[in-house]
Order: C-alpha cells, then structure tokens, then sequence
C-alpha cells in the first residue's frame, strides 16, 4: 500500500487586499476571501514548488519519480516536473510526469504514484490562478504550493487509501485550447459542485465502508456552499471541515487547494486519524481516504497561511500587469 | 542579463544550482563564475561545489533604479552574502523591507525566477530570502566587522562662507 | 622615460541631453573644434582614436570609429574604437600619445563620444550594466549605481564616515557645476539638500550620482617639436600616460584595491613625468558616483587612506585650497557620456593649464595638472599628467 513518508507546503508571504481589487474592477459583492495569498512578481509555479518540494524532502534525493499537477505551468511543451527536479537535484534518471490538471490533480497523481514501481516518488500540486477581471468570476492573484512524498515501499505516517470518481459532462471552467482566461459558467459549476461531490463521497463511503461523518477530518479543495450543503446531507459536521477551511484566508489556489487543506488535516491528525480528500475540477470530483499510522511532524501550515504581509493595491495591480509577463 | 535561449541553455542546469567553485589547488572556494581561475591563487583548474544555501550578509545596498528585469520589484536589497562555506556572493535578498536588512542578517537561498527574457525563456536562477531559522549553523569565524551604522544627521553647517571666486 | 605630447588643440560639445543630435553630430562637432582650435586641417591628421562605448545598445549602431573618419574628413589616415568601459576616452588619450611618443605618428586626434539619451533611463541603465560582468555578477540585480553604493558602505564602516560627511564632496562639485557652462547640472546644493536628495541605491543619493549625458571631446596631439614651433600656442603637454587593469567583479573588490587601482599607475604616472603628488595644482578625477572622488584623492597620494573625503569639508581640495579637484564640477555635473569622460577629463586640464577655463573654476597659475580615470567594477585605472612648459 502506498504510504506518505514527509510533505511539505509553501504560501507566498503576500496578501493583497481583495476587497479594494474588487472595488478598483468595479466587481460587486462581498469579497470571498480576506486576502489573496499572492505571489511576488519573481515568484511562479516552478518556484513555488521548489520550496515546497524542498521542505518535503529534507535532502533526499533518491527520488524515483516526480508528479507536477498544476493549472498555471511556467511554459507548455517543456516538462516542468524536469526542471523541478533538476533543481532539486534528484536522480537523472527519474520519471517525469506533468499533469494538466485542474483542482483533482493531486489526487490524480496520488493515484498513479500508488502504482508506480520507481521507489519514492515526489508529488507537488502547485497552482496560481491569476486576475479574470473581465469575467464573472472573482479577480484573484493567489497561489500556493504543496509536495508529498509518496512511498509504496516504506512505512510512511499515512496510508493512501481507496479512491472514488464521480463525473459528469459539464461546461463549468474550460479553456478553448492554450487559452490565456478560463471560460465560466458558474451557474454550471454551482449546480455540479454539490452533486457530484456527494456522489464521489458516497461511492467511497460504499468502498471504504466508513461514513463520511465519521472522518476525523475532511478535506476539501473548495469549501463551497453547494459542497457543504451536500455534506451535510451525507451527515458531515461543521467541525470535520473548521480546520481544513482556508480559501476564506488567502484565496482559492487552484491545484495546490486540496493540497493545502490535507497539510492542515495531516497537521491536526494523531495514530488512527482518518481524512477524506475531496477534490472537484471539472465536473469530476476525487474522494480519498487517507489513514493516519503515526502523528506526523506537523508543518504549521495554520501558521504559514495565518501569516502573511499585507501588500498596497498598487503593489498587487505592478505584479499581476506585470513586466515579466512580457518577454523583454 | 543574458542574451538569448541558446545562451541560456548552455548556463542552464548549473544556474538552477547554487554552487561555488572549488580550487584544485589550494582548496579555496571561488564565486561560481571562476571557471577558470582561482582568485585567491591564480591556478586554472576548479571543480563544482555544492553550497547548501545559508550565509549571512557582510554588505548590501537598497536599489532604487532597477535594470529592466527587476522592474516592479524596486526598493530590492542586494547583498554580499558570506556563505557558511567561505565564498562572497552578490544575491538580492528578497521579502524584506529595506531598512529591516542589515550586516549579519542571516540568509537562505530559494529559487526565482530572474527574467522573462526577449525570446520568452524564463531563467530561474536563486535569490535570498531572510532565514528564519532560530539556529544558524556556525560558519567558519564569520568576521563580523563591528557594524557602524552611519552617525546620526547633525543639523548641516551651511556651504562655508567666503569661498573666493 | 619621459614623454612630451603636445597638445595642439582641444575641443568638446556641451554636456547635457541633445535630443536634437546624433552621435555622429556630436562627434563631428567636438572633431572639428578641435581642429579649429589646432589649426589643423583634416588631412594633416594621421591617426584617428574614438573612444565609444555603448553605441550598440545606446544607438544600434557599431563601427563608429570609421563613421567619425569619414564624417570628419580624416579618411584615409587610419581610425579604431578604443573600449575600456569608462575609462575609454583615457584609454583613446593613451593610445593617442603613444602613437606620438612611438615617433610614428606626427599629429593624431583623440574623440570620446557617447550619446546615451535615445532610450528610457531603465534600458540606459541595462546596457551601462554590460560593462561589467551582466551575466553573471549583475544577474543578481546589481547594477552601477548599487554595486558603488556596496563600496560605500564598505569605506563608511571601514573609516567611520558617515552619509553627510560624505555629502561635501557633492556640495564642492555642485558649487562649481553651476560655474561650467558646458555642464549637465548647473546648481548649487547643500549638505542638507544632498541628504534629501530621492535614494538610487543606499546610501548613495540623487545628488551623489551623475546624470546619462550625451557629449564628444577631442584633442589634437603633436610631436613636441611641432608645438614648440608655435611659442605663440599655449605651451601644454601631456608628460605621462600610466594605465591598469583590476577588479572585474565587485564580490572580490576590497578598499585596497580600489586604492591600489590609482596608486600603482600614478607612482609610474608621477615618475615619468618626473613630479610628485605635492606639485599638482589641478586634478580631475572621475567621480560618477560622488564616493569615487575621496577614494581617488587617496590613491593619487593626496591624502591618506580614508581620509580623502575631508578635504571638500575643510576647503583643501575646493579651486584655492591645496589642490583643486574637480574645479569643473566632476561627473557629477558633468554627466558621465562614458566614452567622453576621460577625454573631457583631458580638455578641462588642458584649459586650466593654458589660463582658459571659465571664470569662477580656473586656478590660479595652475602648471601642472593630472586626470584620473576610471572604469568597470575597478577595472580600470588611467592616470594623466599634464605641464605648462615654456621653452
């Protein structure tokens, strides 16, 4: 069985204020989030993952395979699970997978790592959804990041339990191709969110034969409304779902969400702990379970995520026009 | 500055690493630019050597005017940093405001990316950030010249008087 | 060895944004008053030097050597660039005597020109960067003006000198500045106004930092026995020429090198021309960033290490103090056109020396003058001197 043997996360230290961004693009209604965790001008995907991916492996380097999942790769057609790599200094001969993922990515590559036969394999779901000003949706500039190390061969702190999937045909977020902006329909996204979310909650619960009310935690990549009425249903309570909560914090981070919200439940966790990942991208949603053996060294992602220096409206509006957007 | 992907491609893989360069001769450790030449000896031969990525800063200044790929994030610190393994390198030090940098500050290295050059290659290259490490692993005597922080603004003599044209 | 290159003529445009000419405007500009003050014509000259450093990036033009030969009439005697970042225009100086004291050339011409101001300040900025090493040091986000402000720092904690003592040296050339009609800056600030002057890279501010500047400088040199023909020219020559090479990058510069940079080619520089640093009347000395001005007073011997910054304080090295430094207004008022600089270095001692330099900047009976100049991280150093020698 696979097991976790270390993980690691990074936040940018940055919070831009999203009430006066929402103000400035004249977008009405109330702010999602307090603050966006945003990335600094010099900072992106690739590095982000580096740092976490630094924090996870502690030295390592026998590393047999490495999974990027991300919705914001620095460049198509060049592997960034190569660069991350060869900047980590993992074995050459290393495989390396990215995977063009939306917010299921990291489970997704939790699935293929539990099959791999390459020894530890290094899985990082990094993400930086940037400003749609023009859209319906919210205008964001915020990204994180998050690397577990995944071993089917030690015995980790944490067992990579069953998955179940649950999907259907919808057009909620979608790119016409290599497309800068996502595409929305959020009345789509709304509707699809809860049902799907609880069907793949439901068909795990049927697997794994535990009720979703009985995780000690669950983490889900969205807390969204529709999400937790559906939960609720399914017999979740508030405080399975209070600590893994942090997209009211910094944002919604794309890939690196469900990410962040299983360093928070692993963080929490003591021997026996059971969390239920929840990830939805897509029209398809990702339900795992994942078994605590022992307390694991906590990373204090709380404390990463509580942190945080506030940045001018200014300061957001140079980095996301930003110069470094255009090749100069 | 670099010029082109096919320059970048040849720097690549080592500036993705921080490292410095290690004399064959007299052991000395060199900035990672001394290919070939050892600037405490002289001799021709030096090999890779991996740094761990703590130092200190001995030296810094606040930029103002940036070159064009550090556009948006001036005021930036840019330091001299002794690593603990005995070279001086130039790196920014980044996330910190400039008057809460001084000499002695304790620096890690991370990874960022330096320029979105003109052909659309990112280079990815390190600089420092503020270490928050409560324990700082003891450098090699890290000389530590007693930081005179320049004296206090006295009120300015006016121009001296009388200068004869 | 002794030298004697006379200086048979002088000329230089003003210094300051000329968005209404070209490089090669410039050049010919500063050439030809050169010629005329020689009363040369063209084709007397056999060797024609342009220092010009950055027209590649200033100017996407290169090869501006042979554009200047051909502009200036000066085709078909032989013309080369001379490049040593910002010592080049003492490098064309350099090359321009040797040329005479080899005794193969009679009568040649020196130009330093440089035309800075085509683009923003932010690419100006860039491009000046490539005169150290971009790639690799300044990869890191230094550039000219903060890798200066680290050898700031480093000579205000090594000697105890503080921000403002260090803001007299901009008061005495901002006094002056104001007096050089040919100048960029032409006023007058105090030690106060320095201090509040915007920061460009701590601690060196605003007024501690030269302008970009577009501008051209020439001179004629001869063969002593062609000046000495005409008693009724100003009797000047140029009695050394003394060049070095040193620090490449600023990770390994120290305090010493950057005094060893002046004071190993001006003990050389003092000897052939058979002088001491207690005989120079006038000095100018490259000063782009106000902090260069102490250091090199201190390698051309004229004050003790660290101690080279009190003189524009006390008035010792302000026009009637114990030398006079800078009395032109420096870089600082001048602009730093980088390939002009050296030369415009040379023409504003030349001036001195013949009596001619505008009121409220010309020493008293000055005879002997030096120019210092230098350039890159502490790459290079070149040190000139000059006499008045009547027959």
């Amino acid at each position: 069985m696979a097991t976790l043997t270390s993980y690691g996360a990074y936040v940018p230290q940055y919070r831009a204020p999203l009430g006066e961004i929402q103000k400035f693009y004249g977008r009405p209604g109330r702010p999602r989030s307090r603050a966006l965790a945003t990335p600094s001008i010099d900072e992106d995907t690739l590095t982000m993952a580096f740092e976490a991916s630094r924090d996870a492996l502690k030295g390592e380097r026998g590393v047999g395979a490495v999974i990027t999942a991300t919705q914001a790769p620095p460049f198509g057609l060049r592997k960034m699970s190569a660069t991350l790599s060869r900047a980590l200094r993992l074995d050459d001969g290393a495989v390396h997978i990215d995977l063009g993922a939306n917010a299921n990515g990291l489970l997704d590559a939790f699935r293929i790592a539990a099959t791999l036969d390459v020894g530890p394999t290094l899985v990082v779901a990094t993400d930086h959804l940037v400003a749609y000003r023009d859209r319906v949706a919210d205008v964001l500039s915020a990204g994180a990041a998050t690397a577990f190390l995944v071993d089917p061969g030690k015995t980790g702190f944490a067992t990579l339990g069953p998955q179940a999937r649950a999907a259907d045909e919808v057009f909620d977020v979608w790119l016409l191709g290599r497309e800068q902006e996502p595409r929305f329909r959020l009345e789509v996204l709304f509707d699809s969110y809860g049902k799907v979310t609880a069907r793949a909650a439901k068909a795990l619960a049927a697997i794994t034969k535990r009720e979703t009310s009985r995780y000690t935690s669950i983490c889900p990549s969205q807390p969204h409304p529709q999400v937790l009425r559906s939960l609720g249903k399914l017999g979740a309570r508030p405080e399975q779902i209070e600590g893994t909560s942090f997209v009211g914090d910094i944002g919604n981070v794309g890939a690196a969400s469900v990410g962040l919200a299983l360093c928070l439940g692993l963080d929490a966790s003591r021997k026996g702990s059971n969390l239920l990942a929840l990830a939805y991208g897509g029209g398809e949603a990702v339900a795992q379970e994942i078994t605590v053996t022992a307390k694991p060294k906590g990373i204090g992602t709380r404390e990463m995520i509580d942190g945080g220096e506030p940045i001018a409206l200014g300061t957001y509006y140079r980095w996301t026009e930003g110069r470094q957007q255009q090749p100069h | 500055m670099t010029v082109s992907a096919i320059e970048f491609t040849r720097l690549g893989a080592p500036k993705l690493h921080l490292f410095a360069m290690k004399c064959d001769k007299c052991k000395e450790l060199s900035p990672w630019w001394e290919r070939s030449h050892c600037y405490k000896c002289g001799h021709d031969t030096l090999t890779e050597f991996e740094l761990a990525g703590k130092g200190e800063i001995t030296n810094y200044t606040v930029v103002y005017y940036p070159p064009r790929e550090f556009l948006g994030q001036e005021p930036y610190v840019v330091g001299h940093i002794l690593m603990d393994e005995g070279v001086t390198l130039p790196a920014p030090v980044m996330g910190v405001a400039p008057d809460a940098v001084e000499v002695g500050t304790r620096v890690a290295a991370t990874l960022r990316r330096m320029k979105l050059g003109h052909e659309g290659d990112i280079y990815y290259s390190y600089k420092f950030v503020v270490d928050d490490d409560p324990a700082p692993k003891k450098a090699a005597p890290a000389r530590r010249a007693a930081a005179k922080k320049p004296a206090a603004k006295t009120p300015a003599p006016r121009r001296p008087a009388a200068r004869k044209k | 060895m002794s030298m004697r290159v006379g200086v048979l003529g002088i000329g230089k445009t003003p210094h300051k944004i000329q968005h209404e000419k070209s490089l090669k405007d410039l050049g010919v500009e500063a050439g030809r008053k050169a010629l005329a003050d020689a009363g040369v014509d063209p084709s007397e000259i056999q060797m024609l030097y342009v220092g010009n450093v950055g027209s590649v990036g200033f100017n996407y033009e290169n090869s501006t050597a042979l554009m200047a030969a051909h502009h200036l009439g000066v085709v078909p005697a032989g013309a080369v660039r001379v490049e040593a970042a910002c010592g080049t225009g003492a490098w064309a100086l350099h090359l321009g005597c040797v040329a005479i004291a080899s005794g193969l050339y009679d009568t040649v011409m020196v130009l330093g020109m440089e035309k800075m101001n085509d683009l923003a300040t932010v690419e100006g900025t860039s491009i000046i960067a490539q005169a150290a090493d971009s790639k690799e040091e300044y990869f890191s986000g230094l550039t000219f003006p903060s890798g200066t402000a680290l050898t700031a720092r480093k000579y205000m904690q090594a000697y105890g000198v503080s921000e403002e003592d260090l803001a007299h040296t901009s008061v005495k050339n901002h006094f002056y500045g104001a007096r050089n009609p040919s100048a960029h800056l032409r006023f007058e600030c105090t030690v106060e106004e320095v201090m509040n002057s915007p920061k460009v890279a701590d601690p060196l501010k605003l007024y501690e930092v030269c302008p970009m500047t577009d501008a051209a400088s020439a001179l004629v040199l001869c063969r002593e026995d062609i000046l000495r023909a005409q008693p009724n020219r100003p009797q000047v020559y140029v009695t050394a020429t003394s060049m070095a090479s040193g620090t490449w990058y600023q990770a390994s510069d120290t305090l010493q090198d950057a005094y060893n940079l002046f004071h190993r080619p001006a003990t050389r520089a003092y000897e052939m021309a058979g002088v001491t640093a207690k005989d120079i009347d006038v000095a100018e000395i490259y000063n782009s960033f106000a902090i260069q001005e102490p250091l090199g007073i201190e390698g051309l011997g004229f004050a003790k290490m660290g101690q080279g910054w009190k003189g524009a304080k006390d008035g010792s090295t302000w026009l009637d103090g114990k030398i006079a430094v800078n009395p032109s207004g420096g870089l600082l008022c001048k602009g730093h056109p980088l390939g002009a600089t050296g030369a415009t270095q040379a023409v504003d001692i030349v001036e001195q020396l013949r009596g001619t330099a505008p009121e409220g900047m010309q020493r008293a009976d000055a005879e002997i003058g030096i120019s210092a100049c230098r350039g890159g991280p502490g790459s290079v150093g070149a040190i000139h001197i000059y006499q008045r020698l009547e027959g």
